[in-house]
């Protein structure tokens, strides 16, 4: 008897000691660390800055009851299964440098204790960065790099909510074809031998020589003929002989992947030299950013851009126009297929965390893991966010918009593919620059 | 034709190229003083050019003497404010102290015009070009190119045939014996401050028709300035003309040559690895440049 109770006394004091504890971690949870990684300063610092503000107003909704935006997690104030614990975003900036970004990481894991990453928007960051968060076992959520490789490495801490540039690449060819079969809005079948020959201008880095190879295969896939493509230095002083061997190969379709500094440089050298393609496209980055239109006005009208999000969808979706004007009413800007993404970058890192109801690292992994965020509470038109067992969400999918002038000499950027969400006729041939 | 044609196009760039490196080579030419600050010199050159055009409404071209009075103000409160200084101290300090004013001005930027980027849209040249044949050349840098000239023939002439000049050349050869000779040195390192800063803030104002203005964007011409200077001999007036002329070639002609003999893997983003190879070429055989030093 005397045994039993000083069993039972043992038990109640282990289970009290269990109870403090917990309490205690919890207390600690008032607060979640994510790590935050953009580029903040050089070159990229005009995107940074965007998805910083992206990423503090998605914050600001999870973490305060706001009114107007129907996704639940607007009415949270804070992550419910962790006793209404507020998420804290730490921003750190790696410039667009890997080496920097792989440092930045692991001083945010060893030192800030965060309990997961997020970023880096460049894709040659984020294989850095996603190489350390690796070797730690710390869960890193990418809400923007695009790179294909990136989730073909068979890490097990890394998920990556947009779609990457196979989808996109794919999306660009149906557009390319379905042009030929006089699926488009507002224009009639073109013959394949107008739009046959491709050449394409793509940064070197991660990103951009993964851009290149998709588009030569998808070309074959296709049927197209691919008559130049080069690889360029990104934030180069002179594009002067890119855009020659481009001009000079007389192709129908320019197709590019450039970061911001590159595509406005790109496009003045284009223009100086009278470049007429038929079809201008752009793999988002340089090409969908806010200051891109407000650094080049009109002569960006008939460009079309690979994107995620356009404002428009607004038209179609209530959710994206609700956010889009918290989003507007802050900052002065729409919110772009980068920002956008940012956005659902956070909110997915809240729904994770609401669903590991926990901030151990293995909870997350597996809340991660079986996570699917469903198509109504997104901003993006996709299907929601579930991740395959190399981490990429399978739901998402692409848009391809097209900047077009208005009769007020204003440019707006109208969706053009896919062809059921089509908002405008599109502007083909490519106008030039008369 | 299409090697004649990359030939121009990169004469055209190169004597931008020289301009913006002429202004890194008379300070250092005359007080053996490497200016890091001086890409952060450019950008303001450009910012100049950019805020006259846009909030005063007038053709960018007719900036220049403003970017070019704002570049010679920088150069001379620069020396008399940080660099006359760090000549007490130790050489490292010199080199400390210009990368700090690198910092300085260009995080003052930042904070001032902060991070967008910006083009100018209106000028009478901006977007026009001249077709000859099959040969099309952007207006704006056919007149960058023929400034840059006039630029360079100026400082030659105040270098070689004035008074002032002699007096400059020959304290960047013997300092001490030019103020023996009565030579006010202090005077004469200002005056290198200024020829550098103007001729830099011209270069900015002429890139500014053309090119986007950004806080960092001096990083970008700066590495190229260095190897100018270096290929061209440090101090050498002649030989960052020519060293600058040899780059843009290099740079225009190269992707266009691999092209012609099938080396497409020699792609365009080779084109600067050959600029630097050819700067360590010149370097190793010929340490003191193509035209010495302080020719």
């Amino acid at each position: 008897m005397i045994k039993d109770r000083g069993f039972f006394l043992s038990f109640l004091i282990m289970l009290l000691s269990l109870f403090i504890i917990s309490t205690s971690l919890y207390a600690e949870e008032k607060e979640i660390k994510i790590g935050v990684l953009y580029p903040l300063s050089g070159a990229a610092a005009t995107i940074g800055r965007d998805l910083q503000r992206a990423a503090e107003l998605t914050a600001e909704i999870i973490n305060n009851k706001t009114p107007g935006v129907d996704i639940p997690m607007a009415q949270w104030g804070g992550i419910p299964n962790l006793g209404g614990a507020k998420i804290k975003l730490i921003f750190v900036d790696h410039r667009g440098e890997p080496d920097r970004g792989a440092d930045l990481a692991k001083r945010l894991i060893l030192d800030d204790k965060v309990v997961g990453l997020m970023g880096a928007y460049h894709s040659s960051v984020t294989k850095t960065v996603s190489a350390v968060a690796e070797r730690y076992g710390i869960p890193m959520i990418n809400d923007s790099s695009t790179s294909p490789e990136l989730t073909k490495r068979g890490l097990k801490w890394f998920w990556r909510t947009t779609p990457h540039d196979d989808y996109f690449n794919k999306d660009l060819f149906e557009l390319l074809k379905g042009l030929t079969e006089g699926k488009v809005k507002g224009v009639k079948a073109v013959p394949k031998s107008q739009i046959k020959n491709l050449a394409y201008a793509c940064e070197n880095t991660e990103w951009g020589s993964n851009v290149a190879k998709s588009l030569e295969a998808y070309a074959k896939e296709y049927g197209f003929n691919i008559v130049k493509g080069i690889l360029y230095t990104a934030n180069s002083p002179d594009l002067t002989s890119e855009a020659k061997t481009l001009t000079t190969a007389k192709p129908d379709a320019m197709l590019f992947a450039s970061y911001l500094s590159d595509s406005l440089l790109m496009i003045r050298t284009l223009k100086s030299m009278k470049a007429s393609p038929r079809f201008f496209w752009g793999q988002d980055a340089g090409f969908e950013m806010a200051d891109f239109t407000k650094t080049l006005g009109t002569d960006t009208n008939g460009v079309l851009t690979r994107t995620v999000f356009i404002a428009k969808i607004a038209n179609v979706k209530k959710v994206a126009g609700q956010v889009n004007a918290l989003y507007k009413k802050k900052y002065g800007d729409d919110l772009t297929g980068a920002t956008a993404r940012s956005i659902v970058g956070v909110q997915a890192w809240a729904y994770v965390l609401n669903k590991a109801g926990s901030i151990d690292r293995k909870a997350i992994q597996k809340a991660c893991n079986e996570i699917n965020i469903p198509a109504n509470e997104l901003v993006m038109p996709w299907a929601g966010v579930k991740f395959d067992a190399t981490g990429q969400n399978i739901l998402g999918r692409g848009l391809i918009g097209q900047y077009q002038k208005t009769k007020e000499g204003k440019i707006d950027l109208e969706i053009i593919y896919p062809f059921d969400l089509a908002t405008a006729n599109m502007i083909y041939p490519f106008p030039g620059w008369k | 034709m299409m090697i004649l044609d990359a030939l121009l196009q990169g004469i055209l760039m190169g004597l931008l190229f020289a301009l913006v490196a002429l202004g890194l080579n008379v300070i250092f030419g005359v007080m053996d003083i490497v200016n890091f600050a001086h890409g952060e010199f450019l950008m303001i050159g450009m910012y100049t050019t950019y805020w006259t055009s846009v909030l005063l409404d007038i053709d960018p071209l007719f900036t220049l003497p403003v970017a070019a009075l704002v570049g010679i103000l920088l150069g001379l409160a620069s020396y008399y404010g940080l660099i006359k200084y760090l000549l007490r101290g130790p050489a490292i300090a010199q080199l400390f102290g210009t990368f700090g004013l690198m910092l300085f001005l260009r995080y003052l930027a930042q904070f001032l015009f902060g991070i967008d980027y910006r083009i100018i849209q209106k000028g009478v040249l901006i977007g026009k070009s001249l077709s000859l044949g099959p040969f099309i050349f952007d207006w704006t840098k056919i007149a960058a190119a023929a400034l840059s000239l006039l630029s360079f023939g100026f400082v030659y002439y105040f270098l070689h045939k004035t008074k002032l000049g002699k007096a400059l050349r020959a304290t960047s050869i013997n300092k001490e014996a030019a103020s023996y000779m009565g030579i006010q040195t202090d005077q004469m390192n200002a005056i290198a401050w200024a020829i550098g800063g103007g001729t830099v803030g011209i270069a900015g104002g002429l890139l500014a028709n053309f090119y986007y203005v950004y806080p960092t964007v001096g990083l970008l011409f700066v590495m190229i300035a260095f190897a100018c200077v270096a290929m061209g001999g440090f101090g050498s007036i002649k030989g960052v003309f020519f060293a600058g002329i040899l780059i843009g070639i290099i740079e225009m002609l190269f992707p266009v040559f691999g092209q012609q003999i099938g080396w497409e893997f020699l792609g365009p983003h080779f084109k600067f690895t050959l600029v630097y190879l050819a700067y360590f070429i010149i370097v190793v055989v010929r340490p003191q440049g193509l035209f010495g030093w302080k020719q």
